[in-house]
């Protein structure tokens, strides 16, 4: 019996020890992997922008973009997050919804900015995108809905524009899985604070939202995408219970209200 | 990592092609079965369970063949497992991962080419008892 012991532990070990040495090897890099998503994600992401470019209305008013442009400049900085590799994009549309797209585009949709109440509910929802792109949930998602092959083949200008278009729609009007919504929340809570924004009202966005879903589920489609939005809510109002935030700055207020009435306006 | 001993007593010839059949067995179900960790050890299984009132030599072969099947079999799952949740849940491929799956592949492939000797020797009359496995066997499996 002993024996027999012995020698498991010695076949075990000497397993562990063929692993931990090939596992020193750097795979990612030696089977070009890293590099190979790396470039699918760049063309993938440049494709997708495109079909939006072509089918939407670009909001292009510095009027408007700068505000935006620099709230989201405010999270990446606070968060050490590269501001320059985010290509943020504004579409005239009146759909209350924002998405990530690969390669770090970021697409907000007027609809959404003209529903928020304050500056600090558009934070709550930019921090919410930046973080699904910081986790790389979005090619996760491409990856695992549609597969590798299909995406390669997709970035080689071999994919079927039907298929292309499809996963586009995809990923502006579904969720994500329950965990990975959960882990953008907490990470995009973790951003506000750090950036000094009260992340309250992102939850009461959350809220509000979710009770003018039951009329129009169509058109808010940022709400109807995220399921559990009320859980959601309550899981960022327990999270900060206790925590002292700075006010707003009236001067952020207005730039935002004034954000508000050049949409408006540019209708 | 494989041993021939002599046996306790000499095996008849249909002895050795009946030992030597549950390694074959083994073999056909590891093609039959990939990527399932499962199916082999099953068909071994099955193999032992209607051997159970063959002859000692017979009995023992079998549960060595089973036991080496089971040996791998956690760290197969664990494989399998790993594989699985990188394609349907958020995990992604990693050099660790990709270091797993060497692994277990030169475990397995090793495992193979000692099936594949062990039902050649076997069949021609030579006591093969594995490391590990052999021991084990023995403790399991006595004669009546």
């Amino acid at each position: 019996m002993k024996k027999v012991l012995i020698e498991l532990v010695f076949t075990v070990a000497i397993m562990a020890a063929v692993w931990f040495g090939l596992s020193q090897v750097d795979w990612m890099k030696l089977l070009n992997i890293e590099e190979a998503t790396q470039n699918t994600e760049e063309r993938i992401g440049d494709l997708f922008w495109k079909m939006l470019k072509n089918t939407e209305s670009e909001i292009t008013s510095d009027s408007i973009v700068v505000p935006v442009d620099s709230m989201l400049t405010r999270i990446c900085n606070k968060n050490s997050i590269d501001r320059e590799k985010i290509k943020l994009h504004l579409l005239r549309k009146d759909e209350v919804n924002a998405f990530a797209l690969p390669n770090n585009h970021l697409v907000v949709f007027s609809g959404l900015i003209t529903s928020c109440e304050n500056e600090a509910e558009l934070y709550g929802v930019l921090g919410h995108e930046l973080a699904h792109m910081e986790k790389n949930h979005v090619m996760n998602k491409l990856i695992k809905e549609m597969g590798l092959s299909v995406l390669i083949s997709m970035s080689t200008g071999n994919g079927n524009a039907e298929i292309m278009k499809e996963a586009l729609k995809h990923l502006s009007s579904t969720a994500y899985d329950r965990k990975l919504e959960t882990e953008a929340d907490l990470t995009a809570l973790d951003y506000l604070e750090k950036a000094g924004i009260n992340p309250e009202p992102f939850a009461n966005f959350l809220y509000r939202l979710a009770d003018q879903t039951k009329n129009l589920p169509s058109q808010i489609y940022w709400i109807s995408t995220h399921p559990e939005s009320k859980e959601r809510a309550e899981k960022i109002i327990e999270h900060i219970k206790g925590k002292e935030f700075p006010k707003v700055e009236k001067k952020d207020s207005l730039r935002f209200e004034r954000v508000k009435i050049n949409l408006k306006l540019s209708n | 990592m494989i041993s021939s001993i002599n046996f306790s007593y000499i095996p008849s010839e249909h002895e050795l092609e009946k030992a030597s059949n549950s390694y074959v067995m083994s073999l056909i179900a590891i093609m039959g079965g990939l990527p399932l960790p499962i199916i082999n050890l099953i068909a071994t299984f099955i193999f032992y369970l209607g051997n159970l009132k063959g002859t000692y030599f017979v009995r023992w072969h079998c549960m060595q063949a089973l036991l080496s099947q089971l040996f791998l079999l956690p760290f197969n799952s664990v494989g399998f497992w790993w594989t699985v949740s990188i394609i349907f849940s958020s995990e992604t491929i990693t050099s660790n991962y990709i270091a797993y799956i060497l692994t277990i592949f030169i475990f397995n492939l090793v495992e193979f080419i000692g099936t594949v000797y062990t039902a050649i020797a076997t069949r021609k009359g030579t006591h093969v008892e594995w490391w590990v496995v052999g021991g084990l066997t023995h403790l399991i499996c006595k004669d009546k």
